[in-house]
């Protein structure tokens, strides 16, 4: 089994950013997937994709335009 | 002032943070790897272009790598000549070939050094500088810059003006974030431009003898509420910041727009002047794309972002300048004692919290109107503390200001099981109930008096068995008076004749990270004509005096004295206020202050918490 090396992208681990850790994974070609080297994360690129749409659901104002401070 | 200004700092930095260690990912490390220079000048050139296209000048801060480089300097004096920028000087961008052969490190922090390799490597650097350019800059910076490296610096380049000096609470949680391995431990600062103190960078100056000589600006301007509790490098004026938190969707990050617009409206509380700060390093633009983002969207945010401030720029609604310039306005237009101020709202989480950040030479405070008006972060400035980093001293690393009170880092009011943790709020107590005022989520407005900020909290209605209480809450602070002041004021009861008791409360330790201190020192007292004092064992002793003046602690390590101070202190007859102290233990090394009284309809309790140095 030959060394893991990065993706195309440089993804971080969505289970650890979601616990504000930034982690950035490495991608075994032999498998074709993501793996975390701190948790147990494993994945494939579409469910990295998911997740970190997941992580994302802590942003309710994601996509408002704010113009109302007081 | 009636202005919102902003700075744009770029950087050549050659051999760019994360290029080297992220995108030269399977490669052996070189440093002088062409590719990697070409890269990193191709980015400062375009994030120049981008600033110039959008009408913005900037502060080109030259690295100490590319002053060895002909092109950078030839780009810089080309920028001045053409658009106005300021040739600045950053001790940020250490590493190259040159660096690590002369001084045989891999360290990069200039605050890190000992004190003898700062003093050589800021001559080597300025020294390099003058001879590219012909003069010594005006402006200079690093993400810390420590109070005795600030003063080294202005007794030898007197021309110095501005720093960048520190970067808004990135400490501990930076520190998680990039799992415990980047070691900027810097909490405790302003959020804003400040008048660093000769004795420490973090604590603005109250006179002309503490005036370091410089005005500091953070390193980015950020978000007041996330950055506190989450990742700071998620959430500031730092577009690629943004991507890295993943605040954004197909392409469009409103949280961006939302924090500068949030900025600006800081206008309100501060006499019409709001700040902005923008320094994106060239390592967050390169062709391997950043985390999840490619090269494309990181070149797109940046170019948004600047667009953005650009077109405010032509609305009349922004100032850009330089570094030096803004140092020059900003001793033009602020005092000493005059302090920043920040009602800021929760932008992004959906969660309606607010907060309020109050700054001023003799503290640092974070109030939560979500916790009834609750003290949740608490800096002693006034104490100026000397307060040494780098290597060769007894903080390497931490160069955060200390705190009394950071509800994160010591519990806040939620506790497990057993303990207490820091804030300073109240309890309302009727018939054997009690009711806590972090469990009161309301909103506040601001006003200012003359020398003195008003936050006047919206009244909150306290429920129990047999009674209803609306108790209304103003928190006052007094420009140069290291003290505020809480009025507690009861503005209507169910039973009219009923008689409540409040108890007003701190707890407190002192820390700058996670992890409990020693609290062996620390002495407690109750003041007034029967006083008290205890020094603290960790014996979970207590004691209260009715008609005391003060309930105080002193704690050597930060070299400060707390007091909660009631009115009317010393008043005797039984609804004279009680002080008390409480001593910790083990499980919960914490001190509390605090005093009661009983109150009826109409009556209002005042009080104070009073900051000094302890010598």
């Amino acid at each position: 089994m030959a060394q893991a090396g990065k993706g195309k992208l440089n993804y971080r681990c969505p289970s650890c950013f979601m616990r504000d850790l930034d982690i950035d994974m490495f991608y075994d070609k032999d498998k074709k997937e993501y793996y975390c080297l701190r948790c147990q994360y494993t994945g494939t690129e579409e469910d990295v994709k998911a997740k970190n749409e997941m992580a994302r659901f802590r942003y309710r104002r994601l996509l408002d335009r704010i113009t109302d401070f007081d | 002032m009636d202005s919102f200004i902003l700075n744009i700092v770029h950087r050549p930095e050659m051999v760019p943070e994360y290029a080297e260690k992220v995108t030269g990912q399977g490669k052996a490390e070189d440093i002088g790897r062409k590719a990697l220079l070409t890269e990193s000048l191709d980015i400062f050139k375009l994030q120049q272009a981008i600033a110039h296209r959008n009408g913005l000048k900037t502060t080109i801060q030259m690295t100490y790598a590319s002053l060895f480089n002909d092109e950078a300097v030839a780009i810089a004096k080309d920028h001045r000549a053409k658009y106005g920028d300021e040739i600045a000087l950053t001790l940020l961008g250490l590493p190259c070939k040159e660096f690590r052969e002369k001084y045989k490190t891999k360290d990069f922090c200039i605050w890190m050094f000992s004190m003898e390799d700062k003093k050589s490597i800021v001559d080597d650097v300025f020294g390099k500088f003058r001879e590219r350019f012909g003069f010594y800059p005006e402006s200079t910076g690093s993400y810390y810059m420590d109070a005795a490296l600030i003063n080294y610096i202005k007794a030898k380049y007197p021309s110095v003006k501005c720093a960048v000096a520190t970067c808004w609470e990135e400490g501990p949680k930076a520190y998680h974030t990039c799992n415990n391995s980047w070691y900027t431990l810097m909490d405790g600062g302003p959020w804003n431009p400040w008048i660093p103190s000769k004795q420490n960078t973090h604590a603005p100056a109250a006179s002309e003898e503490e005036d370091s000589g410089i005005v500091a600006i953070p390193h980015l301007s950020r978000d007041l509420l996330a950055c506190y509790d989450g990742n700071g490098s998620n959430f500031g004026t730092h577009p690629q910041n943004v991507l890295r938190g993943m605040i954004y969707k197909d392409g469009q990050y409103p949280y961006l727009y939302n924090l500068i617009d949030q900025y600006r409206h800081l206008a309100k509380f501060n006499r019409g002047y709001s700040y902005n700060m923008m320094f994106v390093g060239p390592g967050w633009m390169n062709k391997m794309g950043r985390w999840e983002a490619p090269y494309e969207l990181l070149v797109k945010s940046y170019e948004d972002g600047m667009a953005y401030y650009g077109k405010l720029k032509k609305e009349g609604a922004l100032r850009d300048l330089t570094m030096s310039e803004f140092a020059d306005y900003y001793r033009a237009n602020k005092t000493y004692a005059q302090p920043e101020c920040a009602l800021w709202k929760d932008i992004l989480y959906g969660s309606e919290k607010q907060l309020f950040w109050y700054s001023d030479p003799y503290m640092r405070v974070g109030v939560s109107m979500d916790q009834g008006g609750a003290v949740f972060d608490l800096r002693p400035y006034v104490a100026k503390l000397d307060w040494p980093v780098g290597i060769g001293t007894k903080h390497v690393q931490d160069a955060s200001y200390p705190f009394l009170i950071q509800e994160k880092y010591r519990a806040g009011y939620f506790t497990h099981y057993a303990g207490e943790g820091t804030i300073r709020s109240a309890k309302v107590r009727y018939g054997g109930e009690e009711v806590d005022l972090c469990l009161c989520r309301t909103k506040a407005k601001f006003s200012e008096e003359g020398n003195v900020r008003i936050l006047t909290l919206d009244p909150v209605e306290i429920e129990f068995r047999d009674l209803t209480v609306k108790l209304q809450t103003r928190i006052i602070f007094e420009e140069g008076s290291s003290a505020i002041k809480f009025e507690r004021r009861v503005l209507g009861m169910s039973d009219p004749g009923a008689e409540i008791e409040i108890e007003e409360y701190m707890v407190a330790c002192y820390g700058t990270t996670e992890y409990p201190e020693d609290m062996t020192g620390i002495k407690l007292g109750i003041a007034g004509p029967e006083s008290r004092e205890l020094a603290y064992e960790y014996r979970c002793r207590e004691e209260s005096v009715a008609g005391a003046t003060a309930s105080y602690a002193i704690v050597p390590q930060v070299g400060t004295k707390v007091s909660l101070v009631p009115a009317q202190a010393g008043a005797g007859g039984d609804r004279a206020a009680a002080c008390y102290v409480k001593e910790g233990y083990a499980f919960s090394p914490m001190f509390t202050l605090g005093m009661t009284k009983k109150l009826r309809n109409k009556e209002v309790f005042v009080s104070w918490l009073r900051l000094e140095k302890a010598s």
